[in-house]
C-alpha cells in the first residue's frame, strides 16, 4: 500500500479521536479520545520511518509511547483526586476557569 | 504482496470501527474495551509496516498497561460513586464539523504532497537499528525518560494517596 | 541726542523710579504719607524736566527720536522703545506732568483719612500711571504706544477700584477695563494690519512712506477704522462711553487726572499723532467727525438730568471729548488738540473743586448742597472759573479752543455735526450753570447729614478745604485764566477761514444757556418741572441713559452666558458623550467576549482545533 494510505488511516483516527475529545462528558472518556489521537500519531511516525528508510521515526515512536504511558498515569491520578474533591467526573462541572 | 493490502484493509476497518465505538459508546467500560481492541489493531498495522519491535511494545505497554490503568481508574471512581458511570455526548454537531474539517484539511494537504509510493527495501535489522540509535544518538532523551518515569510515578502516587 | 529728547527721557524715568521704589520697598509704601511725599517730589522734578523739554523742542528744528533696540531681527529691529520728543509730545508731557503733580499734592489732603498702607498703594499706582501716560505720549512707534496704552488702562482699573471693598467701585473698574478692551482689540488689529502692509511700526518711517507716496492705499480705511476703535474705547466715544460715568466711583483726584485730563485724551492724542495717516482715508475721518459730534450732543443731554456732581462732570468730559474728535474728523486736528490742552486744565480744576465740595459736604448729590458760596468762598471762585471756561465765555481758557473747533467743523464741511455741536454748547452752559446755581447759590440744604465720600467732615461746619487742596485749585484757576488772556492777546493764525458770524454765535449760545439756567434754578422764573415735561420723552430716555447700559449688559452677559451654556452642553454631551459611548462599547464587547471563557476544557480544545484548521488552510492557500 502506498504511503498516503497509511497517512489517511492515521488522519481518520486522529479526527475520530478529536471528535471524542470534544464530545465526551466524562473526563476519562476525554482521555480515551486523547489516546486515539496519540495512536494516530504513532502510526504516522512509523509509516514515514518505513517509507524513508530511517529508523529514527521508530525511535521517536518509542519515546511517544513511553511518555503517553506516564501521562495517562498522572492524568488518571488527577481525575481521581478531582473526583474526591468535587464528587464529579463530568467535565462540564469543572468550570472554575470560567471568565 | 497481495496479502499486505488485504491485511491493511482488514486492519483499517477494525481500527476505524473500534475507534468509532470508543467515542460513541454510552458505557464507559465498553469504551475502554473497544480502545483495547483499537490498540491491538494498531499493533497489527505496525506489523504490516514491518516494525515488529514496535508492535510488541504497543501490545505490552498500550494494550496491556494503559488499558489496565484506565480500567482501575474507572473502577475506583465508579466505586466511589456507587453506580455505573454512563455518559452522553454533548454538541455532536459541532464536534462533527470540527473533526470533519480537520480531516478534510489534512486529506487535501496529503493529496497534493509528493509522497513516495513504494517502500524501499529494509535497511537490515530494524530492531537492532532502533536499539543502537537509542543508546548512541538518542541516549540523552533515553536517560531523561527515566527521570520522567520517576517523576510520573511519584506524582501519581502522591495525587492518588488516600486521605489522611 | 537732542536736548528735548534727553529732558523728556529724564521726565519719563522719574515717575518710573518712584513707582519702582514704592513697589519694591514695602515698608516705605506702607508708611503712607512718606510714600506720598516721595511720589510728589519725583513728580515735581518730572514737571521741571517736562517744561525744559518743551522749551527745548520749540527751539529745535528737527527732532529725531531716541531709540533703543528691543526685539532684534535680521532686517532691522522688530520693535524699539524710546522717546519721540517733538512739539506735540512735549506739550502733552507738560500737561500730564503738571496735572499729575497737582493731583498728587491734592490727594494728600483729600485722602488724609485713608489708612497708611492704602495711601502708599495709591501713590504707587499714581506713579505708575504717570510713567505709563508719559510713555504713551513719547512713544515713537506703535509697539510702545500699545504697551503704554494697556498699562494706562490697567492703572485706570487699579485706581477706579481703589476702594475695592465697595462693590460698585469694583464693578465700575471691571466695566471700564472691559469696555476699553473692546476698543483696544480694534487698535491691535489695526496696528498689525498696518504692519502687514508697510512692514514697520515706527511713526517716522510711516510718515516718510506717506510723504513719498509709497504707502499702500487699498484697504487703508479698514486699518484706520480699527485704530480709531481704540480711540473710541479709550476716549469714551459713543457707544463705548458707558464706562466713564461709572468710573466716578474712584477717588475724585483720580477722576481729575485720569478721566479728565490725561488717559481719556490718549485717543485724541493718538488721532492727532496719526492725522497724516487718517488724512488718506477721508471716509473714516467723516465717521470720526459725526460720531464725535453725536457723542457731544448725547452726553450733553445726559448731563442735564444728573444729580451727582461728579457724574455731571463725567458726562461733560465725554461731551468735550466728542468736540475734540469732531474737530479731528473735520480734518483740523490741531484745533482738537488745542482744546485737549485747555480742557485738561479746566476740567481738572472742576473735578478738584468738586472734590473739595464733596470732601466738605460728605455727599455727591447737588441737591444736598446749596449756598456753598458763603461757607466755601475760595472753592466757589475757582469752580466758577472752571465753569466759565467750560461754557466758553471770552477771556477764559475754553472759549478760544471751543470756537476753534466750531470753526474747524464748519470749514471742514460737516454741517450736521456743526449743528449738533452748537446745540451741545448751549446744553453745556445750561447744565454746568445748573450745578453752579443749585450747589453754590440758593439756600443751604437740610442740615445734619455727615455722610462719607472720601473723608467726612460733613454736617454743620462747612468750610474751605485745607491748603494742600486749595493751592492746586488756585494754580489751575490762574492757569485757565492766563491761557485765556494769552490767546486773547496773541491770536494765532487759524488754518482755516472762519465765518464772521461764528464768534457771536458761540457767545450767544453760551450766554443763552447760562441765562436759561439762571432763570430756572436761581430766579425760579421758569419751572424746572415744566421745562422737563416739555422734553418728556427725551428726559425719560436720558434718565435711563438711553438704555445703553442695559443693552450692553444684555448682549454681553446674555451672549456670553448663552455661549458658555452652549459650550458646556457640547462638552457634557458631545465630548464626554463620545468618550462614554466608547467606554460603554468596550464594556459590552468585553462582556460578550468573556463568554468564550467557559471554563470547560473541551471548548478550549475546540479553539485549538479551529486554530489547527486555520493553519492547514493557510499552508495550502498559496497554491
Amino acid at each position: 500500500m502506498p504511503l498516503h494510505a497509511y497517512l489517511t488511516l492515521a488522519a481518520t483516527l486522529f479526527a475520530i479521536g478529536l471528535f471524542g475529545v470534544v464530545t465526551r462528558r466524562n473526563t476519562i472518556g476525554i482521555l480515551l479520545g486523547i489516546e486515539l489521537m496519540l495512536n494516530a500519531v504513532n502510526i504516522n511516525l512509523v509509516a514515514f520511518a518505513r517509507f524513508n528508510g530511517d529508523p529514527t521515526g521508530m525511535v521517536f515512536t518509542v519515546f511517544t509511547i513511553c511518555i503517553t504511558v506516564a501521562e495517562v498515569a498522572v492524568g488518571l491520578a488527577l481525575v481521581i483526586l478531582i473526583f474526591r474533591i468535587r464528587r464529579t467526573v463530568i467535565a462540564d462541572h469543572l468550570d472554575l476557569l470560567r471568565g | 504482496m497481495t496479502l499486505e493490502p488485504l491485511a491493511f484493509w482488514a486492519l483499517s476497518a477494525l481500527l476505524v470501527g473500534s475507534a468509532l465505538a470508543v467515542v460513541l459508546t454510552k458505557n464507559l467500560f465498553h469504551s475502554v474495551l473497544y480502545l483495547a481492541l483499537a490498540l491491538t489493531g494498531t499493533a497489527g498495522i505496525f506489523l504490516a509496516l514491518e516494525a515488529e519491535f514496535l508492535a510488541a511494545v504497543q501490545l505490552l505497554l498500550y494494550a496491556g498497561g494503559v488499558v489496565t490503568i484506565v480500567v482501575f481508574a474507572i473502577v475506583v471512581t465508579e466505586r466511589l460513586v456507587g453506580e455505573r458511570i454512563t455518559q452522553t455526548s454533548r454538541q455532536i454537531v459541532n464536534g462533527v464539523i470540527i473533526s470533519g474539517g480537520v480531516l478534510i484539511g489534512v486529506l487535501t494537504f496529503l493529496a497534493r504532497a509528493p509522497l513516495p509510493a513504494a517502500r524501499p527495501p529494509l535497511p537490515g535489522d530494524v530492531t537492532r537499528a532502533i536499539g543502537q540509535a537509542l543508546l548512541s544518538r538518542f541516549v540523552l532523551p533515553f536517560e531523561l525518560l527515566a527521570v520522567l518515569f520517576l517523576a510520573a510515578l511519584l506524582g501519581a502516587t502522591y495525587f492518588a494517596r488516600p486521605d489522611d | 541726542m537732542t536736548d528735548s529728547a534727553q529732558f523728556a527721557l529724564y521726565c519719563l524715568l522719574l515717575p518710573a523710579g518712584s513707582f519702582l521704589l514704592l513697589a519694591v520697598m514695602a515698608p516705605l509704601r506702607r508708611s503712607g504719607r512718606p510714600a506720598g511725599f516721595i511720589s510728589i517730589v519725583f513728580s515735581a522734578a518730572a514737571f521741571g524736566w517736562a517744561g525744559r523739554a518743551w522749551l527745548a523742542s520749540s527751539r529745535e528744528v528737527f527732532q529725531p527720536p531716541l531709540l533703543w533696540e528691543w526685539i532684534p531681527a535680521e532686517a532691522g529691529p522688530l520693535a524699539t522703545v524710546g522717546v519721540l520728543a517733538d512739539a506735540d509730545s512735549t506739550i502733552m508731557l507738560v500737561l500730564v506732568a503738571l496735572v499729575s503733580f497737582l493731583v498728587q499734592v491734592y490727594s494728600l489732603g483729600y485722602l488724609a483719612q485713608e489708612p497708611a498702607p492704602g495711601l502708599g498703594r495709591y501713590y504707587a499706582y499714581q506713579s505708575l500711571f504717570a510713567f505709563s501716560m508719559m510713555g504713551l505720549v513719547l512713544a515713537p512707534n506703535f509697539v510702545q504706544l500699545f504697551i503704554c496704552w494697556e498699562l494706562v488702562g490697567l492703572c485706570s482699573y487699579l485706581l477706579i477700584g481703589y476702594w475695592y471693598q465697595k462693590p460698585e467701585a469694583a464693578r465700575a473698574a471691571v466695566k471700564a477695563f472691559w469696555t476699553t478692551k473692546a476698543g483696544d482689540v480694534g487698535l491691535l488689529i489695526g496696528i498689525v494690519l498696518l504692519w502687514q502692509r508697510t512692514g514697520t511700526f515706527d511713526f517716522l518711517e510711516l510718515l516718510m512712506q506717506v510723504d513719498a507716496g509709497t504707502l499702500p492705499l487699498e484697504g487703508l480705511g479698514l486699518v484706520t477704522f480699527c485704530i480709531y476703535l481704540g480711540a473710541v474705547g479709550k476716549s469714551a466715544q459713543f457707544p463705548l462711553h458707558v464706562w466713564l460715568p461709572d468710573a466716578m466711583e474712584g477717588p475724585t483726584p483720580v477722576s481729575a487726572l485720569i478721566h479728565a485730563a490725561t488717559m481719556v485724551t490718549a485717543g485724541v492724542y493718538l488721532l492727532k499723532r496719526l492725522d497724516w495717516l487718517f488724512a488718506l482715508t477721508p471716509d473714516v475721518l467723516a465717521l470720526v467727525g459725526w460720531v464725535g459730534a453725536f457723542t457731544a450732543l448725547l452726553a450733553a443731554t445726559l448731563g442735564c438730568v444728573q444729580s451727582d456732581i461728579k457724574r455731571v462732570l463725567a458726562y461733560s468730559t465725554v461731551s468735550q471729548l466728542g468736540y475734540m474728535m469732531a474737530a479731528i474728523g473735520a480734518g483740523f486736528a490741531s484745533a482738537g488738540f488745542l482744546h485737549l490742552l485747555t480742557h485738561g486744565l479746566f476740567k481738572a480744576l472742576l473735578f478738584l473743586g468738586a472734590g473739595a465740595v464733596i470732601h466738605a459736604v460728605g455727599s455727591n448729590d447737588i441737591f444736598q448742597m446749596g449756598g456753598l458760596r458763603r461757607s466755601m468762598p475760595q472753592t466757589t471762585i475757582v469752580f466758577l472759573v472752571g465753569t466759565l471756561s467750560l461754557a466758553g465765555i471770552p477771556l477764559f481758557g475754553g472759549f478760544f479752543s471751543k470756537e476753534e473747533i466750531l470753526g474747524a467743523v464748519w470749514a471742514g464741511g460737516l454741517t450736521g455735526p456743526f449743528a449738533m455741536l452748537v446745540l451741545a454748547a448751549f446744553l453745556t452752559a445750561f447744565y454746568m450753570f445748573r450745578v453752579v446755581f443749585i450747589a453754590f447759590f440758593g439756600a443751604p440744604a437740610a442740615e445734619g447729614h455727615g455722610g462719607h465720600a472720601g473723608a467726612g467732615h460733613g454736617g454743620v461746619h462747612l468750610h474751605d478745604a485745607p491748603p494742600s487742596m486749595t493751592l492746586p485749585l488756585w494754580l489751575l484757576a490762574i492757569l485757565s485764566v492766563g491761557v485765556g488772556l494769552f490767546f486773547t492777546v496773541h491770536h494765532p493764525e487759524p488754518e482755516f477761514a472762519a465765518p464772521g458770524w461764528l464768534t457771536p454765535l458761540a457767545i450767544a449760545v453760551a450766554g443763552g444757556g447760562i441765562l436759561l439756567a439762571w432763570l430756572t434754578y436761581h430766579r425760579r422764573a421758569v419751572d424746572a418741572e415744566r421745562l422737563a415735561a416739555v422734553f418728556g420723552l427725551v428726559r425719560e430716555a436720558a434718565l435711563a441713559k438711553f438704555w445703553l447700559d442695559d443693552f450692553f449688559e444684555a448682549v454681553y452677559r446674555g451672549g456670553l452666558l448663552a455661549f458658555s451654556r452652549a459650550v458646556g452642553w457640547m462638552d457634557r454631551y458631545l465630548v464626554d458623550g463620545i468618550v462614554n459611548v466608547l467606554s460603554a462599547w468596550t464594556l459590552v464587547l468585553g462582556d460578550r467576549l468573556r463568554r468564550i471563557q467557559s471554563g470547560q476544557p473541551q471548548d478550549y480544545v475546540y479553539g485549538v482545533a479551529f486554530g489547527l484548521l486555520l493553519l492547514l488552510v493557510l499552508i495550502q492557500w498559496p497554491r
